[in-house]
């Protein structure tokens, strides 16, 4: 199903704010959306999320016959799917342009920049050696699939541990889990994709665009990079003529973001280690949040903060005293007394008989929580300017 | 037996959630929510999304894009000639990919598609004004589908779920032919009389009710006692849907 086509004056409207430096949802420039990263029972099982864009990762592990242009090394197979629960636009057995270039961008960025040891994976040269699958699943579409695709990715890989092997002459034994433990893969380095939109004929760039904000856009420049400032893999797509400072700029840029994402990732992958150390729960059932739906909820919306301050007091100066209002009390029937708004009372009108036997023996006491109750109703009548309660205060006045 | 239904165990279910209808010994059910299946006669509103060799293809909420034909539009200035190349490579300069339109069906493909045409003074291009998106199916069918409504706006009702609302034009211009859209900035008071309406229809479509001009009309009256912003909040979206309803029921019996 082909997605709705976004409107002009969406267009116009998204292109004129990213003029005057606002985005949609309040961030800078520069800013990244929230990233969290958790991961699942089985090693190797990470879920990211970038803002509302979900990304699930597995990382598995077969022996199989090396290939044999390359008989003592290990083989990397990556693989990136667009479920159609991603996006209505995805549709499934569809080979998109998107599908294709994700795919490519993930295979450089992982593959090309050798962070991972092939070598080590290697069990018997030129019989068997581990092949490591990444398959990478998109669960929701919010725009920079290819930054959450890529911390996925390498978040998995890190999470990743392979069966412990012994080799005896030609005899294999793989271990189970239980007999040894598993050993993690050696890994290098961990490159990680950043993203910048184009716009305008490329006056304007952004970082991690949002799903309208990837509508609108003119080009995009992917730079992958690992924290000790290697960049892996530059990719420039949409056609745009960018200037020398520019990539540099950016390069810049994806180099400080690239190690504040690489630190949230060793975090994540400390903390899990931890909670499995201590024998504690860990998984996705303990990490997801539980998100209960009511019916009358409302989601968080970031309100503009800046100028509250000057509107308040703008409005607290052009608005007059509003008079104070001093109850007075309104005779309904015999024997009662409304002080206050609310609704109007009827005990007048219903039976007074079994009133009057009370009213009599609390006669002594009545008379003093009256004039309590006076007293304290015209206060609290003052100093409540702006409630409007219903105040309704019943009392029998003799 | 027809469409929406199937024979579960010698009885007939419904697969889909619906209206159901029934002709003689055929039972239909249709669907609230889908896709727009279109007839011919039918104003539809849509927005062009590519500009081909001799013709647009207008999206319409439809399973296909439908398409606009260069020979089924009126050439702007109102003339009546055989379409030339040059008309061809003009194409852009009348529609372009964006462009919100309105027509009607003229006749339906083989395949489904819908071929629209424009080739009267009160369809085209249009101007200024809010896009709402509802179900097909709450649109009501009638005779037609061009108000102007007696609290300051105009409506046009797609039957594919595309309401237009915009300020009623001041004057018809009636050379222009349908290409003429007003850039003159539109007053606060249409302003808010359009949101309110938009408001309203939001309101209609969440509660399922049909639309059409009288409905869209006594809800509009019946918010009016509300603040434009207040009429999304679900409370006062009932109050204002039980007032609309008893009208409704009044007006009819």
């Amino acid at each position: 199903m082909r997605d709705t086509p976004l409107s002009n004056c969406e267009r116009l409207f998204l292109l004129k704010a990213i003029e005057e430096k606002k985005r949609l949802d309040g961030r800078q420039t520069y800013d990244y959306r929230n990233i969290k990263i958790t991961f699942g029972t089985d090693y190797g099982c990470c879920s990211v999320e970038l803002g509302k864009t979900r990304v699930f990762c597995q990382v598995s592990g077969e022996l199989v016959p090396p290939k044999d242009s390359r008989p003592t090394e290990g083989i990397m197979f990556f693989n990136l799917e667009l479920s159609p629960m991603a996006s209505p636009a995805f549709e499934p057995n569809r080979q998109s342009e998107l599908l294709v270039t994700l795919n490519r961008q993930l295979e450089r960025c992982l593959r090309n920049s050798k962070c991972i040891d092939t070598e080590s994976l290697c069990v018997v040269s030129g019989e068997k050696v581990w092949q490591i699958r990444v398959d990478v699943h998109v669960l929701n579409h919010d725009g920079n699939l290819m930054d959450a695709a890529s911390i996925a990715a390498i978040s998995a890989l890190s999470h990743f541990r392979r069966p412990d092997v012994a080799i005896q002459g030609r005899d294999v034994t793989v271990f189970s889990p239980e007999e040894r433990d598993p050993i993690p893969l050696s890994i290098y380095h961990m490159p990680i994709c950043v993203s910048f939109a184009f716009f305008l004929q490329g006056s304007y760039l952004l970082v991690d665009p949002c799903e309208r904000e990837e509508r609108v856009k003119d080009g995009l420049l992917v730079i992958a990079m690992n924290k000790h400032r290697e960049i892996c893999s530059i990719q420039s797509s949409g056609g745009i003529m960018l200037l020398k400072d520019q990539v540099l700029r950016c390069s810049k840029i994806a180099s400080v973001k690239v190690s504040e994402i690489t630190e949230l990732i060793n975090k994540a992958l400390e903390n899990d280690r931890k909670i499995r150390k201590e024998g504690g729960k860990f998984g996705f059932a303990e990490s997801m949040p539980k998100e209960r739906i009511t019916t009358l909820k409302r989601d968080e919306v970031p309100v503009e903060m800046t100028d509250v301050k000057e509107t308040a007091s703008d409005i607290v100066d052009r608005t007059e005293t509003t008079a104070e209002v001093v109850p007075s009390a309104v005779l309904v029937g015999m024997g009662t007394a409304q002080i206050g708004e609310g609704i109007v009372n009827s005990w007048a009108l219903e039976e007074d008989e079994e009133d009057e036997p009370q009213t009599e023996d609390r006669k002594t006491d009545e008379v003093m929580v009256i004039s309590d109750i006076n007293s304290l109703n015209l206060s609290s009548s003052l100093t409540h300017k702006s409630a409007t309660y219903p105040r309704n205060s019943l009392c029998n006045v003799f | 037996m027809g469409h929406g239904t199937y024979m579960d165990e010698d009885r007939l279910t419904a697969s889909v959630a619906g209206e159901v209808e029934r002709v003689n010994k055929l039972i239909c059910v249709r669907p609230l929510k889908t896709r727009y299946n279109g007839e011919v006669g039918d104003v539809v509103i849509g927005r062009i999304t590519e500009v081909q060799q001799k013709r647009w293809k207008v999206e319409t909420n439809s399973r296909l894009d439908s398409v606009l034909l260069l020979s089924s539009v009126n050439l702007p200035g109102g003339e009546l000639r055989r379409r030339s190349a040059q008309d061809e490579l003009a194409m852009r300069d009348y529609l372009q990919e964006g462009d919100l339109i309105s027509a009607e069906v003229q006749s339906i493909f083989s395949d489904g598609a819908l071929s629209l045409h424009t080739r009267s003074l009160k369809y085209g291009k249009l101007g200024q004004g809010v896009l709402v998106l509802v179900s097909p199916s709450i649109v009501k069918r009638q005779k037609t589908h061009f108000h102007n409504l007696p609290c300051g706006a105009s409506i046009i009702l797609g039957n594919n779920g595309y309401v237009w609302l915009y300020p009623t034009p001041g004057h018809q211009d009636e050379e222009a032919g349908g290409y003429y859209t007003s850039m003159e900035p539109v007053s606060l008071s249409d302003r808010e009389v359009i949101s309110r309406l938009r408001n309203c229809l939001l309101a209609l479509a969440a509660h399922k009710v049909l639309l059409y001009d009288t409905s869209v009309l006594y809800c509009y009256e019946a918010s009016l006692t509300h603040q434009i912003k207040d009429i999304l909040k679900p409370e006062i979206m009932e109050e204002i849907i039980l007032e609309t309803r008893q009208r409704l029921v009044e007006h009819e019996g």
